[in-house]
Protein backbone atom coordinates (compact mmCIF):
# COMPACT_ATOMS: atom_id res chain seq x y z
CA UNK A 1 0.00 0.00 0.00
CA UNK A 2 1.68 3.40 -1.25
CA UNK A 3 0.06 6.63 0.76
CA UNK A 4 0.94 9.86 -0.70
CA UNK A 5 -0.55 13.59 1.19
CA UNK A 6 -1.64 15.98 -1.68
CA UNK A 7 -3.50 18.40 0.66
CA UNK A 8 -2.67 18.38 4.43
CA UNK A 9 -4.11 21.90 5.24
CA UNK A 10 -7.68 22.06 7.25
CA UNK A 11 -10.39 24.80 6.59
CA UNK A 12 -9.19 26.11 3.79
CA UNK A 13 -6.52 26.85 1.46
CA UNK A 14 -3.83 28.58 2.42
CA UNK A 15 -1.24 28.70 -0.50
CA UNK A 16 1.93 31.08 -0.17
CA UNK A 17 5.38 31.15 0.51
CA UNK A 18 4.73 30.90 3.92
CA UNK A 19 2.85 27.36 3.65
CA UNK A 20 5.56 26.11 0.72
CA UNK A 21 6.90 23.27 2.97
CA UNK A 22 3.71 21.51 4.12
CA UNK A 23 1.85 22.66 1.72
CA UNK A 24 -1.92 24.93 1.08
CA UNK A 25 -3.80 22.27 -0.23
CA UNK A 26 -6.49 21.13 1.89
CA UNK A 27 -7.36 17.29 2.83
CA UNK A 28 -6.62 14.86 0.44
CA UNK A 29 -4.61 11.20 0.45
CA UNK A 30 -3.59 9.19 -1.95
CA UNK A 31 -3.57 5.34 -1.36
CA UNK A 32 -2.87 2.84 -4.24
CA UNK A 33 -3.82 -0.66 -2.90
CA UNK A 34 -1.17 -3.50 -3.60
CA UNK A 35 -3.35 -4.53 -6.56
CA UNK A 36 -3.27 -1.62 -7.52
CA UNK A 37 -6.48 0.30 -7.14
CA UNK A 38 -7.00 3.59 -5.95
CA UNK A 39 -8.45 5.24 -3.84
CA UNK A 40 -8.86 8.63 -2.73
CA UNK A 41 -9.11 9.76 1.09
CA UNK A 42 -11.45 12.98 0.80
CA UNK A 43 -11.34 15.52 -2.04
CA UNK A 44 -9.89 18.73 -0.41
CA UNK A 45 -8.06 20.51 -3.05
CA UNK A 46 -5.70 18.21 -3.03
CA UNK A 47 -7.28 15.98 -5.29
CA UNK A 48 -6.96 18.28 -8.25
CA UNK A 49 -2.95 17.33 -8.27
CA UNK A 50 -3.56 13.64 -7.60
CA UNK A 51 -6.19 13.37 -11.05
CA UNK A 52 -3.16 15.43 -12.90
CA UNK A 53 -0.98 12.47 -11.89
CA UNK A 54 -3.63 9.83 -13.08
CA UNK A 55 -3.01 8.44 -16.36
CA UNK A 56 -5.49 9.09 -19.48
CA UNK A 57 -6.98 5.75 -19.77
CA UNK A 58 -9.93 3.78 -18.77
CA UNK A 59 -10.05 3.44 -14.87
CA UNK A 60 -11.92 2.75 -11.70
CA UNK A 61 -11.64 4.85 -8.46
CA UNK A 62 -13.20 5.60 -5.51
CA UNK A 63 -12.94 8.46 -3.20
CA UNK A 64 -13.69 8.03 0.05
CA UNK A 65 -15.15 11.14 2.09
CA UNK A 66 -14.92 11.81 5.71
CA UNK A 67 -17.72 14.34 5.83
CA UNK A 68 -18.87 17.05 3.74
CA UNK A 69 -17.42 20.14 5.00
CA UNK A 70 -15.50 22.30 2.18
CA UNK A 71 -12.40 21.36 2.63
CA UNK A 72 -12.92 17.58 1.87
CA UNK A 73 -14.41 17.78 -1.06
CA UNK A 74 -13.88 21.24 -2.86
CA UNK A 75 -11.59 19.79 -5.16
CA UNK A 76 -14.35 17.20 -6.62
CA UNK A 77 -15.07 19.89 -9.82
CA UNK A 78 -11.37 19.88 -10.81
CA UNK A 79 -10.56 16.26 -10.82
CA UNK A 80 -9.46 15.94 -14.20
CA UNK A 81 -10.66 11.95 -14.30
CA UNK A 82 -14.24 13.29 -13.54
CA UNK A 83 -14.24 14.68 -16.97
CA UNK A 84 -13.02 11.35 -18.92
CA UNK A 85 -15.85 9.57 -20.06
CA UNK A 86 -13.74 6.70 -19.42
CA UNK A 87 -13.29 6.59 -15.99
CA UNK A 88 -15.83 5.28 -13.55
CA UNK A 89 -15.42 6.86 -10.03
CA UNK A 90 -17.56 5.68 -7.02
CA UNK A 91 -17.84 8.05 -4.14
CA UNK A 92 -18.19 7.07 -0.78
CA UNK A 93 -19.62 8.87 2.10
CA UNK A 94 -21.73 9.40 5.48
CA UNK A 95 -25.33 9.13 5.60
CA UNK A 96 -27.93 11.83 6.81
CA UNK A 97 -31.23 11.58 7.77
CA UNK A 98 -31.41 14.81 5.30
CA UNK A 99 -31.25 13.72 2.18
CA UNK A 100 -29.14 11.68 -0.06
CA UNK A 101 -24.98 11.85 -0.39
CA UNK A 102 -25.65 13.00 -3.78
CA UNK A 103 -27.86 15.63 -3.08
CA UNK A 104 -25.67 16.87 -0.23
CA UNK A 105 -22.54 17.33 -2.90
CA UNK A 106 -24.38 18.32 -5.71
CA UNK A 107 -25.55 21.20 -3.27
CA UNK A 108 -21.47 22.67 -4.31
CA UNK A 109 -21.90 21.33 -7.70
CA UNK A 110 -24.89 23.16 -8.83
CA UNK A 111 -24.83 26.78 -9.82
CA UNK A 112 -24.28 29.63 -8.63
CA UNK A 113 -21.17 27.62 -6.99
CA UNK A 114 -20.24 25.45 -9.56
CA UNK A 115 -20.34 26.17 -13.71
CA UNK A 116 -20.96 22.09 -13.74
CA UNK A 117 -23.96 19.83 -12.38
CA UNK A 118 -23.44 16.46 -11.24
CA UNK A 119 -25.57 15.08 -13.96
CA UNK A 120 -23.10 16.59 -16.23
CA UNK A 121 -20.22 14.56 -15.41
CA UNK A 122 -18.48 13.18 -17.95
CA UNK A 123 -17.45 10.15 -15.95
CA UNK A 124 -19.92 7.70 -14.74
CA UNK A 125 -19.96 8.69 -11.16
CA UNK A 126 -21.97 7.10 -8.84
CA UNK A 127 -22.77 7.45 -4.79
CA UNK A 128 -22.76 5.54 -2.03
CA UNK A 129 -23.31 5.56 1.97
CA UNK A 130 -20.43 3.77 3.89
CA UNK A 131 -22.19 0.54 4.95
CA UNK A 132 -21.55 -0.07 8.95
CA UNK A 133 -19.38 -3.54 8.09
CA UNK A 134 -16.56 -3.68 6.54
CA UNK A 135 -16.47 -4.26 2.93
CA UNK A 136 -13.71 -4.62 0.66
CA UNK A 137 -12.14 -2.57 -2.29
CA UNK A 138 -9.55 -4.45 -4.63
CA UNK A 139 -7.48 -6.03 -2.30
CA UNK A 140 -7.81 -3.88 1.24
CA UNK A 141 -10.85 -4.02 3.51
CA UNK A 142 -12.40 -1.43 4.44
CA UNK A 143 -13.70 -0.17 7.49
CA UNK A 144 -15.32 3.22 8.63
CA UNK A 145 -16.77 4.97 11.86
CA UNK A 146 -18.54 7.80 13.38
CA UNK A 147 -16.06 10.24 15.05
CA UNK A 148 -16.71 13.44 17.29
CA UNK A 149 -16.77 16.19 14.87
CA UNK A 150 -19.18 18.77 13.77
CA UNK A 151 -21.89 16.84 11.61
CA UNK A 152 -21.83 13.70 10.11
CA UNK A 153 -18.16 12.42 10.00
CA UNK A 154 -16.21 9.25 9.14
CA UNK A 155 -12.56 8.29 10.07
CA UNK A 156 -11.63 5.07 7.95
CA UNK A 157 -9.53 2.37 8.65
CA UNK A 158 -7.56 0.60 5.40
CA UNK A 159 -6.16 -3.19 5.94
CA UNK A 160 -4.44 -4.03 3.31
CA UNK A 161 -1.87 -7.32 4.07
CA UNK A 162 -0.25 -6.81 7.07
CA UNK A 163 -0.25 -3.12 6.98
CA UNK A 164 -3.17 -0.50 8.01
CA UNK A 165 -3.69 3.02 7.79
CA UNK A 166 -5.77 4.59 9.95
CA UNK A 167 -7.11 7.98 8.44
CA UNK A 168 -9.32 10.40 10.85
CA UNK A 169 -8.54 13.66 9.85
CA UNK A 170 -11.23 16.10 11.43
CA UNK A 171 -11.55 14.65 15.13
CA UNK A 172 -12.51 15.88 18.66
CA UNK A 173 -12.32 13.13 20.55
CA UNK A 174 -11.01 15.05 24.31
CA UNK A 175 -14.36 17.02 24.07
CA UNK A 176 -15.22 16.39 27.14
CA UNK A 177 -12.93 13.40 28.08
CA UNK A 178 -10.03 12.28 29.73
CA UNK A 179 -8.22 10.34 26.53
CA UNK A 180 -5.50 9.44 29.21
CA UNK A 181 -8.23 7.89 31.40
CA UNK A 182 -10.80 6.75 29.40
CA UNK A 183 -11.97 2.76 28.59
CA UNK A 184 -10.74 2.21 25.51
CA UNK A 185 -14.02 1.76 23.65
CA UNK A 186 -14.86 5.18 24.88
CA UNK A 187 -12.73 6.72 22.67
CA UNK A 188 -13.95 7.81 19.43
CA UNK A 189 -12.15 6.43 16.68
CA UNK A 190 -10.27 3.94 19.01
CA UNK A 191 -11.04 0.93 16.99
CA UNK A 192 -10.11 2.41 13.24
CA UNK A 193 -6.83 3.34 14.74
CA UNK A 194 -5.97 0.40 17.14
CA UNK A 195 -2.12 -0.71 16.15
CA UNK A 196 -2.41 0.76 13.14
CA UNK A 197 0.82 0.81 10.94
CA UNK A 198 -0.06 4.40 9.98
CA UNK A 199 -2.29 6.94 11.47
CA UNK A 200 -3.00 10.23 9.76
CA UNK A 201 -4.58 11.98 12.46
CA UNK A 202 -6.00 15.98 12.93
CA UNK A 203 -3.98 17.95 14.44
CA UNK A 204 -4.81 21.32 14.09
CA UNK A 205 -4.30 23.41 17.02
CA UNK A 206 -1.42 24.15 19.64
CA UNK A 207 -2.33 23.17 22.99
CA UNK A 208 -2.05 26.76 23.60
CA UNK A 209 -4.91 27.44 21.02
CA UNK A 210 -7.06 24.84 21.61
CA UNK A 211 -8.99 26.45 24.57
CA UNK A 212 -10.40 29.37 21.94
CA UNK A 213 -11.72 26.43 19.61
CA UNK A 214 -13.47 23.79 22.42
CA UNK A 215 -15.94 21.94 20.38
CA UNK A 216 -14.67 22.85 16.90
CA UNK A 217 -14.10 19.52 16.04
CA UNK A 218 -10.44 19.38 15.94
CA UNK A 219 -7.36 18.53 17.86
CA UNK A 220 -4.78 19.69 20.07
CA UNK A 221 -1.51 18.57 19.64
CA UNK A 222 -1.73 16.73 23.37
CA UNK A 223 -4.60 15.69 22.16
CA UNK A 224 -3.17 13.47 19.08
CA UNK A 225 -0.72 12.16 20.90
CA UNK A 226 -2.72 11.04 23.40
CA UNK A 227 -5.06 9.31 20.85
CA UNK A 228 -1.92 7.77 19.08
CA UNK A 229 -0.64 6.68 22.01
CA UNK A 230 -3.66 4.78 23.87
CA UNK A 231 -4.95 3.23 20.32
CA UNK A 232 -0.90 1.90 19.57
CA UNK A 233 -0.47 3.31 15.80
CA UNK A 234 3.30 2.42 15.15
CA UNK A 235 3.73 6.20 13.37
CA UNK A 236 1.47 9.26 13.69
CA UNK A 237 0.98 12.09 10.86
CA UNK A 238 -0.26 15.19 12.46
CA UNK A 239 -2.59 16.11 9.57
CA UNK A 240 -5.08 18.80 9.20
CA UNK A 241 -3.00 22.23 9.71
CA UNK A 242 -4.42 25.28 10.49
CA UNK A 243 -4.22 27.78 7.48
CA UNK A 244 -2.86 30.32 10.18
CA UNK A 245 -0.07 28.15 10.58
CA UNK A 246 3.14 29.38 8.47
CA UNK A 247 5.68 26.81 8.08
CA UNK A 248 7.76 27.94 10.43
CA UNK A 249 5.27 27.43 13.31
CA UNK A 250 4.51 23.90 11.80
CA UNK A 251 7.97 23.38 12.39
CA UNK A 252 8.13 24.44 15.68
CA UNK A 253 5.23 22.39 16.56
CA UNK A 254 6.55 19.44 15.16
CA UNK A 255 9.27 19.87 17.51
CA UNK A 256 6.87 20.38 20.40
CA UNK A 257 5.04 17.22 19.41
CA UNK A 258 8.31 15.05 18.88
CA UNK A 259 9.45 16.20 22.59
CA UNK A 260 5.84 15.34 23.65
CA UNK A 261 6.30 11.95 22.52
CA UNK A 262 9.66 11.53 23.60
CA UNK A 263 8.29 12.20 27.29
CA UNK A 264 5.99 9.90 27.00
CA UNK A 265 8.54 6.96 26.08
CA UNK A 266 8.10 7.08 22.25
CA UNK A 267 10.62 7.05 19.26
CA UNK A 268 10.42 10.91 17.84
CA UNK A 269 11.09 9.57 14.82
CA UNK A 270 7.55 8.03 14.97
CA UNK A 271 5.48 11.42 15.27
CA UNK A 272 5.90 13.80 12.59
CA UNK A 273 3.93 16.22 10.78
CA UNK A 274 1.84 16.37 7.25
CA UNK A 275 3.71 17.90 3.96
CA UNK A 276 2.47 17.71 0.71
CA UNK A 277 3.40 15.06 -1.56
CA UNK A 278 5.21 13.07 1.38
CA UNK A 279 4.73 9.46 0.20
CA UNK A 280 5.11 6.49 2.56
CA UNK A 281 5.30 2.91 1.65
CA UNK A 282 3.37 0.21 3.70
CA UNK A 283 4.58 -3.35 2.50
CA UNK A 284 2.18 -6.10 2.23
CA UNK A 285 4.06 -8.38 5.12
CA UNK A 286 4.90 -6.37 8.13
CA UNK A 287 8.57 -5.36 7.79
CA UNK A 288 9.28 -2.19 7.63
CA UNK A 289 8.56 0.87 5.76
CA UNK A 290 9.67 4.12 4.19
CA UNK A 291 8.16 7.38 4.24
CA UNK A 292 9.89 10.01 1.00
CA UNK A 293 8.90 13.45 0.41
CA UNK B 1 12.72 6.88 7.65
CA UNK B 2 12.09 3.40 8.87
CA UNK B 3 8.20 2.87 9.42
CA UNK B 4 8.18 -0.45 10.55
CA UNK B 5 10.14 -0.10 13.68
CA UNK B 6 8.46 -2.28 16.75
CA UNK B 7 8.39 -0.29 19.94
CA UNK B 8 8.19 3.35 18.43
CA UNK B 9 4.70 4.01 20.45
CA UNK B 10 4.94 4.03 24.43
CA UNK B 11 1.36 2.51 24.36
CA UNK B 12 2.96 -0.47 23.08
CA UNK B 13 4.84 -1.05 25.91
CA UNK B 14 5.34 -4.80 27.96
CA UNK B 15 2.98 -2.56 30.47
CA UNK B 16 0.00 -1.71 28.89
CA UNK B 17 0.57 -4.73 27.13
CA UNK B 18 -0.80 -4.00 23.34
CA UNK B 19 2.04 -4.79 21.00
CA UNK B 20 2.25 -8.33 19.49
CA UNK B 21 -1.75 -8.27 19.79
CA UNK B 22 -3.68 -9.26 16.50
CA UNK B 23 -6.17 -6.39 15.69
CA UNK B 24 -9.84 -7.87 16.11
CA UNK B 25 -12.26 -5.39 16.34
CA UNK B 26 -14.25 -5.23 19.95
CA UNK B 27 -17.18 -3.31 19.92
CA UNK B 28 -16.83 0.10 19.88
CA UNK B 29 -19.09 2.27 21.53
CA UNK B 30 -21.37 3.93 19.21
CA UNK B 31 -20.18 7.63 18.92
CA UNK B 32 -23.49 8.75 19.77
CA UNK B 33 -23.12 7.32 23.30
CA UNK B 34 -19.60 8.54 23.43
CA UNK B 35 -21.20 12.04 23.04
CA UNK B 36 -23.90 11.38 25.51
CA UNK B 37 -21.55 10.12 28.50
CA UNK B 38 -19.27 12.88 27.80
CA UNK B 39 -21.67 15.56 28.01
CA UNK B 40 -23.27 13.66 30.78
CA UNK B 41 -19.83 13.77 32.87
CA UNK B 42 -19.82 17.67 32.44
CA UNK B 43 -23.66 17.53 34.00
CA UNK B 44 -24.30 18.21 37.90
CA UNK B 45 -27.54 16.71 37.09
CA UNK B 46 -28.19 12.89 37.98
CA UNK B 47 -28.19 11.17 35.03
CA UNK B 48 -28.52 7.44 34.10
CA UNK B 49 -27.25 5.96 30.36
CA UNK B 50 -28.28 2.17 28.53
CA UNK B 51 -27.31 1.15 25.42
CA UNK B 52 -29.74 -0.43 22.86
CA UNK B 53 -29.51 -3.89 24.89
CA UNK B 54 -30.75 -1.71 28.01
CA UNK B 55 -27.80 -2.38 29.90
CA UNK B 56 -26.58 0.52 32.18
CA UNK B 57 -23.07 1.41 30.72
CA UNK B 58 -23.01 5.07 32.89
CA UNK B 59 -23.81 7.01 34.90
CA UNK B 60 -22.40 10.35 36.01
CA UNK B 61 -20.65 11.87 39.63
CA UNK B 62 -23.99 13.39 40.29
CA UNK B 63 -26.03 10.09 40.12
CA UNK B 64 -23.67 8.62 42.01
CA UNK B 65 -23.75 10.89 44.92
CA UNK B 66 -27.68 10.35 44.96
CA UNK B 67 -26.92 6.32 45.20
CA UNK B 68 -23.92 6.19 47.20
CA UNK B 69 -21.42 4.74 44.56
CA UNK B 70 -19.44 5.67 42.18
CA UNK B 71 -20.16 4.17 38.65
CA UNK B 72 -16.47 2.99 38.29
CA UNK B 73 -17.04 1.06 41.64
CA UNK B 74 -19.94 -0.58 40.11
CA UNK B 75 -19.58 -1.02 36.33
CA UNK B 76 -21.49 -2.47 33.53
CA UNK B 77 -24.74 -3.57 35.25
CA UNK B 78 -27.29 -5.26 33.73
CA UNK B 79 -31.45 -4.20 34.60
CA UNK B 80 -31.73 -7.20 36.79
CA UNK B 81 -29.04 -6.70 38.75
CA UNK B 82 -29.86 -2.51 38.82
CA UNK B 83 -33.04 -3.57 40.14
CA UNK B 84 -31.77 -5.22 43.05
CA UNK B 85 -29.43 -2.73 44.10
CA UNK B 86 -31.39 0.53 44.06
CA UNK B 87 -35.12 -0.23 43.46
CA UNK B 88 -36.85 1.68 42.38
CA UNK B 89 -39.63 1.72 43.92
CA UNK B 90 -43.58 3.45 42.97
CA UNK B 91 -44.99 5.77 45.44
CA UNK B 92 -46.37 3.47 47.37
CA UNK B 93 -43.24 1.05 48.10
CA UNK B 94 -43.82 -1.74 45.39
CA UNK B 95 -40.94 -2.52 43.50
CA UNK B 96 -41.41 -1.14 40.29
CA UNK B 97 -41.40 -4.06 37.01
CA UNK B 98 -38.51 -3.71 34.85
CA UNK B 99 -40.67 -3.14 31.50
CA UNK B 100 -42.38 -0.27 33.05
CA UNK B 101 -39.18 1.80 33.73
CA UNK B 102 -38.76 4.81 31.80
CA UNK B 103 -35.34 4.07 30.89
CA UNK B 104 -36.65 0.30 29.42
CA UNK B 105 -39.34 2.49 27.62
CA UNK B 106 -37.15 4.55 26.13
CA UNK B 107 -35.22 1.97 24.64
CA UNK B 108 -38.11 -0.63 23.61
CA UNK B 109 -40.23 1.47 22.43
CA UNK B 110 -38.49 4.71 21.31
CA UNK B 111 -40.47 6.83 22.64
CA UNK B 112 -39.63 9.51 25.76
CA UNK B 113 -40.92 8.34 29.31
CA UNK B 114 -41.74 10.02 32.80
CA UNK B 115 -42.66 8.92 36.12
CA UNK B 116 -41.80 9.83 40.08
CA UNK B 117 -40.22 6.84 41.52
CA UNK B 118 -37.89 6.55 44.63
CA UNK B 119 -34.21 5.08 44.35
CA UNK B 120 -32.84 3.44 47.27
CA UNK B 121 -29.17 4.22 48.01
CA UNK B 122 -26.40 2.06 49.26
CA UNK B 123 -26.61 3.67 53.18
CA UNK B 124 -30.39 2.59 52.92
CA UNK B 125 -31.94 6.14 52.48
CA UNK B 126 -34.85 6.16 49.97
CA UNK B 127 -34.74 9.44 47.32
CA UNK B 128 -38.08 10.33 45.60
CA UNK B 129 -37.39 11.54 42.31
CA UNK B 130 -38.63 12.41 38.93
CA UNK B 131 -37.39 10.40 36.00
CA UNK B 132 -37.10 11.73 32.50
CA UNK B 133 -35.95 9.05 29.36
CA UNK B 134 -35.41 9.80 26.04
CA UNK B 135 -34.10 7.58 23.16
CA UNK B 136 -31.14 7.86 21.63
CA UNK B 137 -32.04 7.59 17.67
CA UNK B 138 -29.43 7.73 15.21
CA UNK B 139 -29.74 7.01 11.11
CA UNK B 140 -28.48 3.68 11.92
CA UNK B 141 -31.53 3.01 14.66
CA UNK B 142 -31.71 2.99 18.91
CA UNK B 143 -28.54 3.13 20.11
CA UNK B 144 -29.42 3.55 24.06
CA UNK B 145 -31.25 5.64 26.15
CA UNK B 146 -30.73 8.48 28.87
CA UNK B 147 -32.13 9.02 32.04
CA UNK B 148 -32.17 12.48 33.66
CA UNK B 149 -33.46 12.14 37.17
CA UNK B 150 -34.89 15.36 39.53
CA UNK B 151 -35.96 16.06 42.81
CA UNK B 152 -39.57 15.32 43.23
CA UNK B 153 -41.71 17.72 44.23
CA UNK B 154 -45.01 16.14 44.85
CA UNK B 155 -43.78 15.27 47.93
CA UNK B 156 -41.68 17.84 48.82
CA UNK B 157 -38.81 15.54 50.22
CA UNK B 158 -37.07 14.67 46.99
CA UNK B 159 -33.65 14.69 46.63
CA UNK B 160 -31.83 17.27 44.05
CA UNK B 161 -29.35 16.94 42.32
CA UNK B 162 -25.79 17.12 43.66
Amino acid sequence: MKVKLWGTRGSIPAPGPETIRYGGNTSCVGVTLSDGSLLALDAGTGIRCLGLSQPDEPARLHILLTHLHLDHIQGLVFFAPAFRPQTEIVIWGPASPEASLRDRIARYISAPLSPVEVRELPCDVSFRHTPESEWEIGSARIRSASVSHRGPTLGYRIDDGDSSLAYIPDHEPALGADLDELEEDWISGFELARDASLLIHDGQYTDAEYPCHIGWGHSATSHALSFARRTGAERTVLFHHDPMHSDEQLDALGADARERWVELGGDPEAVELAAERTEYELPARAASATATA
Amino acid sequence: MDLGSCGANPGNSPLLGRRGTKVSFVTQRPLELILARNLMSALSTPAFLVDEGGLLVFYNEAAGLLLGKRFEELGTVGPQEWGSLFGPFDPEGQPIPYDELPLVTAVRAGRPAHAELTVRSTDGSNHDVEVSAFPILTPHGSQGAIAVFWPSLANGNGTGPA
